[in-house]
């Protein structure tokens, strides 16, 4: 049950992989995997469900906070590899509105 | 091989522990064990054998008196078997058997006052 | 060796010899030596000075070991006394008898005092982690009763906030724990001035206090919003500006909020991150299904947010059916959920509307689930306008400085018209006259009437014809969406007009619009209490004003108000 980040070779893309239950237990582990110390972000970030079991609503709110890090409406987030459970919750709160999700 | 009648290890072992009280550990299991050994002949029935051996068997052990400790066993098994002519016997060395070991404590009990 | 606090340890040996060594050998190792030569003083002793751990012979007159340990345990309650048995017994039999009597450990003769030491350790240390243990509860008991207290006062202040809801209205049913709020499950409902009913369900993130709080806020935007005459759209604009301004990041509403209008015969839905409300149509005994399809409320930035709404008629009788995911969510013991394909069941085999809620409930039930405190329903019917009597609004001024004599004129162009609803502001203006205030639910209802029409039939151009169906009900509304973002010119005028009549007084209202206009005669002919879904605005506006006249080929609509003095 843990978060792991991964940054491209050339540094413009983050890769956060979660896996297991994606809830509010992973909160300080998902912040602690994008931000940085000198507080700048990569250009694009990826967040790969493919181990990610269950989502709730903390777990929106996780990607909330990683897209106002990012930059907001200027992000550019993709969430892949979304189980059909998962994309269920995603598509109820209408977050492929805000995100691309795969 | 016959069994030690008393370990001097765990005579050193005991009077490592008691230090200034050793001598009076001695004596108090001495008139103790005069006691147990009168509640053996007095007992009738199998499970009061089988008790008083038990405890006799306990301190004689932690006293380092072996032959002893290993007859109450042997006792104690008989009562439970209900072997009652095996009991006469075993009682019998038991007696003997202290009666060989408790002079010997006094002296140890004498040595340990004058030294 | 002493790396322990002394600890004050009781013998229990009935050979004196044994009994000796044993408390030399504690002794020299720091602790307290308490000692007993069978069990019933080794129970009492217990008792008296409640030693902390006890070395207890398994054999011994009067009480056996087995059963002072068993009395001692007794005594001991919560707190952890080790008892260690001293045995020479080597069977596994007599072993598991002291196990079984509550004993904890056990000590072979001859003693060892190396070995005797390393077990008074161990055993000190369960019996601090017990003790830690039984701390740790107590503290945790402490903090969870300050917690329900302060749940007690925030729900005591928002049921403050919340009493001026309707939610005991005629055509309300509704399924709620108490302490739902702090699960984060909102229901609000109240009366707008027209009668129209606004009813909001929500469901915060997180729980306790912090999905609480943001309810209070919400409620207050619902109700004074709803209260002025405001529109859901600008009402879910203005909760989700506040939610977004003053919630952190990751915290946000799902919401779906209700219209009902008993006079328009029609329900007014948005829906943003809630399960599937269901519209039921007794005629038919069809459920259609109300989806998300907006983000929740204090997600977007009052740029990016879209109040778009959907429109459907209803019959009087049909109801619309809302939920929280509580109920979907109900686990089993073998964590499967209880789902939409079990409530749909509960539908199908629903015969009598009015049991609906009971019968989800007892599915529920019988499903196994644990019983949530977030699980929320509500079932709003559409009842005869007659049958709900909202409530009047209370005034708090004295009359003594209200216009008599005035006019004002207004002209909303193309601009404004895409944006602004203009009623509230035109309400709360008119409600300045104290003669008018009994009237306000028809004022505003016919103010209404007159500004949609010219707007969407005048300005807009829809044919209202087409709200003759279900399926023309949708096209309509999605066409006037369309109309109205690609509108560049047109206008409505209002004109408002108050003067003294005797005693009392006179409101003269002209709502004017840049349309075609449409063929008056023919409006006029049709029966005043007609039941179509289309049409019935001028009905409406003949019943509730007086005088209703129209103009300039339709363009111009004029109607009075009148009012006696005052007591």
């Amino acid at each position: 049950m843990t978060v792991t980040a991964e940054l491209s070779r050339d540094g413009k893309q983050l890769t956060i992989s979660v896996k297991g239950r994606f809830d509010f237990a992973k909160h300080l582990e998902f912040r602690k995997s994008y931000e940085r110390k000198d507080g700048k972000m990569p250009k694009s970030v990826v967040v790969d469900l493919k181990d990610a079991t269950y989502l709730d609503s903390s777990a929106l709110g996780m990607l909330l906070l990683l897209r106002d890090h990012s930059g907001g409406d200027r992000s550019d987030i993709r969430v892949v590899n979304s189980s059909s459970d998962v994309r269920k919750i995603l598509a109820i709160s209408n977050f492929d509105k805000l995100f691309d999700i795969s | 091989m016959a069994d030690i009648h008393l370990d001097p290890d765990v005579l050193s072992a005991l009077r490592e522990v008691m230090e200034d009280e050793y001598p009076d550990l001695l004596e108090t299991f001495l008139r103790d064990s005069e006691e147990r050994l009168s509640d053996l002949r007095k007992a009738k029935d199998a499970s009061r054998f089988m008790n008083a051996a038990h405890s006799f068997k306990g301190s004689s052990s932690n006293m380092g008196a072996v032959r002893l400790a290993k007859l109450c066993h042997e006792l104690e098994q008989c009562a439970k078997e209900r072997k009652m002519a095996d009991i006469e016997k075993l009682l019998e060395k038991i007696d003997s058997e202290f009666a060989i070991i408790r002079p010997l404590y006094e002296a140890e009990r004498q040595r340990s006052l004058s030294g | 060796m002493q790396s322990l606090e002394p600890l004050t340890i009781l013998i229990a040996e009935d050979c004196a010899a044994d009994r000796m060594l044993l408390s030399h050998i504690v002794r020299r190792q720091g602790h307290e030596v308490l000692t007993a030569a069978h069990g019933a003083d080794a129970v009492d002793t217990f008792r008296q000075q409640r030693p902390h751990l006890v070395l207890m012979d398994a054999m011994m007159p009067v009480m056996d070991g087995f059963e002072a340990a068993r009395q001692i345990k007794l005594l001991a309650g919560e707190t952890l006394v080790p008892i260690i048995f001293l045995t020479s017994l080597s069977e596994s039999e007599a072993l598991a008898r002291c196990l079984e009597a509550g004993g904890d450990d056990f000590l072979a003769k001859p003693y060892n005092p190396v070995i005797l030491a390393a077990k008074i350790k161990a055993m000190d240390r369960l019996r601090r982690l017990q003790a830690t243990v039984l701390q740790q509860r107590d503290l945790i008991a402490r903090h969870h009763e300050y917690l329900l207290n302060e749940q007690r006062v925030a729900k005591a202040v928002f049921d403050k906030v919340a009493h001026s809801g309707c939610l005991s209205a005629p055509n309300i049913r509704y399924l709620q724990s108490p302490y739902a709020l702090f699960n984060g499950d909102l229901l609000l409902a109240a009366f707008n001035p027209a009668g129209d009913m606004h009813v909001l369900l929500g469901d915060f993130t997180g729980h306790g206090l912090p999905a609480a709080v943001g309810a209070m806020p919400l409620a207050e935007v619902f109700y004074g919003m709803t209260a002025k005459g405001y529109g859901l759209p600008e009402t879910l604009r203005e909760m989700n500006a506040k939610l977004k301004r003053i919630l952190p990041v990751d915290m946000f509403c799902c919401a779906t909020l209700l219209c009902l209008s008993f006079q328009r015969r029609s329900v007014e839905v948005w829906n943003g991150g809630m399960p599937d409300g269901y519209l039921h149509a007794i005629a038919t005994g069809e459920r259609k299904p109300l989806t998300s399809r907006h983000l929740p409320l204090g997600v977007l930035s009052p740029q990016t947010f879209d109040d778009r709404t959907e429109v459907f008629p209803m019959a009087v009788g049909d109801r619309v059916f809302l939920l929280s995911d509580g109920v979907i969510d109900t686990c089993d013991g073998d964590e499967q959920l209880f789902g939409v394909e079990r409530l749909r069941q509960v539908f199908v085999a629903n015969r009598q509307p009015d049991t609906l809620l009971e019968e989800i409930e007892q599915a529920l039930r019988d499903f196994g689930g644990d019983a949530r405190d977030d699980v929320s329903m509500v079932e709003v019917s559409l009842l005869e306008a007659a049958q709900l009597s909202p409530p009047a609004l209370v005034y708090s001024d004295s009359g003594q400085s209200c216009p008599l004599d005035w006019s004002a004129s207004f002209e909303f162009r193309a601009a404004t018209l895409k944006r602004f609803n203009p009623l509230p502001y035109l309400l709360q203006l008119l409600l300045e006259v104290h003669g008018l205030r009994a009237q306000s639910g028809a004022l505003y209802s016919v103010l209404s009437e007159l500004y949609s029409n010219a707007l969407e039939h005048g300005v807009l151009g829809l044919d209202s014809s087409l709200k003759r169906d279900a399926s023309g009900f949708a096209r309509y509304y999605l066409q006037r969406n369309e109309r109205l973002d690609a509108l560049q010119d047109g206008y409505v005028r209002v004109h408002l007009q108050v003067t003294p009549e005797g005693k009392g007084g006179c409101l003269t209202v002209r709502v004017e619009d840049s349309g075609k206009g449409f063929d008056v005669a023919r409006a006029l002919e049709r029966p005043l209490d007609g039941v179509r879904l289309s049409g019935r605005g001028v009905s409406l506006v003949r019943q509730l004003g007086r005088n209703a006249s129209w103009s300039d080929e339709g363009r111009s609509a004029r109607v009075e108000f009148f009012w006696e003095a005052l007591a």
